[in-house]
């Protein structure tokens, strides 16, 4: 749930090298939201240029990474309703509810 | 009694007024034209005796009667409807009953449109109208210019009065609603679990944004117990810390119920029920009924909603939409790292020249092995992704057909062109080509043999690896 964004000339590009496929931990973990608005100031810096070389690729690698995250949140998310459910002390406890459930009933 | 002046508008009270003479209820049977005749018998000063009238007289009576009452006009009648038949000319006749009686009523065909509430045989109704005498069938008839399913007076008038207490403590004032998060992780669903809401609200939140945790709290729609029912389903959402998101709250909640009758959609009239949305601690998005519907929940509301299908397309932001602006975003970051390459390539020629210039070539060699070194990082941080890319937003584009050719038709396009670019960026691709560069092993590049000797160790860096040779031979020969 991190929104913190890469600080100049930190090695980010360590979180994700180029060969290892996989985007950073944090980036897999981050919220669609928080993941477009870090994606949209990593191109916002990225077309302002002016930065050293190093520093505008490991942003790039970053915003791959934001991007490729973002695209896979609405392509595979897939709707999630669970049912609240009051226990005997008074507290909540989810299930979750099938997508079949509950239409078949009157 | 008898002594008071007569109304000319109005003879027929004095008539009335009267007792029955004993000849007018045998008068019929005593013989037609036993009597004066009846022309006579209309004014104040009509001779005692028998009268004998026409019926049409007698009826024009009646309807003058009928016609002067006020109770008899502008008049709510609730009944079961009976028999019902349309005319010819489009008029709606039909009876109205209880258990002592019955009303025959009509609804003319202008009316009808107006109306546009039918009446059907065994349905409780309320009819409003005027009482008149119909004279050709001698008929006392309603005309009604107003029919509602019976109940719907009495609610309708429960309802603005509740209407009015609930805005006179402030409860609907726009000054009171809240705007909804433009990016909800966890909406609050309180509806029925066997209800049309819950299955139209899981269509549009499955196609428009599934990216959103959805947390059902089951609550009976209608009937007794509803309202205390809908109250707990929006304290228990209120309450609700979700675990997974780190205990954070919902973000919004949306109550909902498919349409029904009136009486059916009154739990959202209920005053327990108004203050309850009014009172959430969450954002809250009201769908109830049909478009038509209204019910006192929704003023109440942060946001209200026509029907639970609406009610879920306002909570949540559009997939295709958001899809959009990441392929953008994603088209910007590619064009930006491409200039970024070029700008680096015109860096790196204007250092070689400068450093040529000063000739200082271990310096030369190391700097420009650097820069290189950067760039093929580059080359292969942006082709791999780039191929990549290319590939997911091709399989994206499977998922999300309307975007799907053209994204990954300019990814791939982006792709080729910044390859292109690369291939000429690195010094690698001249050893690819076949070269090799040689160095001593303090890094200095070897450009003539003559400055070496048989026996000096040497570093060959090849397009892939490199090898550690010694010399065995200097043959010193011209360029």
């Amino acid at each position: 749930m991190s929104d913190e964004t890469p600080t100049p000339g930190a090695p980010i590009a360590a979180a994700g090298t180029p060969s290892d496929g996989g985007p950073p931990a944090d980036v897999a973990a981050m919220a669609f939201d928080a993941a477009l608005g870090e994606l949209q100031q990593v191109v916002a810096r990225l077309e302002s240029g002016n930065l050293p070389l190093e520093e505008s690729i490991a942003l790039y690698e970053r915003g791959v990474a934001l991007h490729d995250h973002c695209a896979r949140l609405l392509s595979d998310a897939e709707l999630r309703v669970q049912r609240l459910v009051q226990q005997a002390g008074g507290a909540l406890r989810t299930i979750d509810l099938s997508p079949d459930d509950a239409e078949d009933e009157a | 009694m008898s002594d008071r002046p007569v109304d000319p508008e109005r003879p027929w009270e004095r008539w009335l007024e009267e007792p029955p003479h004993p000849a007018e209820s045998h008068g019929a049977a005593a013989g037609i034209g036993s009597g004066p005749a009846p022309a006579t018998s209309r004014g104040s000063d009509a001779p005692p005796g028998p009268r004998i009238r026409p019926v049409g007289e007698l009826t024009r009576l009646l309807r003058d009667l009928l016609r002067g009452d006020p109770r008899l006009r502008d008049l709510w009648v609730e009944g079961e409807v009976g028999q019902v038949s349309i005319s010819a000319a489009g008029h709606c006749y039909f009876t109205l009953k209880d258990e002592r009686a019955q009303l025959r009523c009509v609804i003319f065909r202008d009316e009808r449109r107006v109306v546009r509430f039918e009446p059907r045989t065994g349905l409780r109704v309320v009819a409003h109208g005027r009482i008149d005498l119909f004279e050709p069938q001698g008929a006392y008839q309603l005309y009604v210019d107003a029919l509602q399913p019976a109940g719907f007076g009495d609610l309708a008038l429960r309802f603005e009065a509740l209407k009015a207490a609930l805005a006179a403590e402030g409860l609907f004032d726009p000054a009171r609603k809240r705007p909804l998060p433009s990016w909800p992780g966890a909406i609050g669903l309180a509806t029925s679990i066997s209800g049309a809401a819950l299955h139209d609200i899981r269509q549009v939140l499955a196609r428009r944004w599934p990216l959103v945790r959805v947390f059902l709290a089951p609550c009976q729609v209608q009937g007794d117990g509803a309202p205390e029912s809908i109250v707990a389903a929006l304290r228990r959402l209120g309450g609700f810390r979700d675990a997974a998101r780190g205990g954070r709250a919902l973000d919004l909640v949306i109550l909902a119920r498919g349409g029904g009758s009136l009486e059916d959609l009154w739990p959202f009239n209920d005053e327990r029920v108004v203050h309850a949305v009014a009172a959430s601690p969450l954002p809250v998005v009201v769908g109830v009924g049909h478009e038509t519907d209204v019910t006192l929940a929704e003023f109440a509301a942060d946001v209200r909603a026509a029907t639970p299908s609406v009610a879920a397309e306002l909570a949540v932001p559009a997939r295709a939409e958001q899809a959009a602006g990441v392929a953008l975003l994603g088209r910007r970051l590619g064009a930006a790292a491409g200039r970024v390459l070029s700008d680096g390539r015109r860096t790196l020629e204007a250092e070689r020249r400068a450093l040529e210039s000063a000739r200082p070539e271990a310096i030369l060699a190391a700097e420009r092995e650097r820069v290189g070194l950067l760039l093929d990082r580059a080359a292969r941080a942006v082709g791999a992704r780039l191929a990549t890319d290319a590939a997911r937003i091709a399989r994206a584009g499977d998922r999300l057909p309307l975007l799907a050719s053209s994204r990954a038709a300019r990814a791939r396009a982006e792709l080729r062109a910044v390859r292109a670019g690369l291939a000429t960026l690195s010094p690698y691709a001249t050893l690819e080509r076949g070269y090799a560069i040689v160095r001593t092993p303090e890094g200095a590049i070897v450009r003539e043999a003559g400055e070496r000797r048989a026996g000096d160790p040497l570093e060959v860096r090849l397009a892939r690896g490199g090898l550690d040779v010694r010399v065995e031979r200097v043959r010193d020969s011209g360029p």
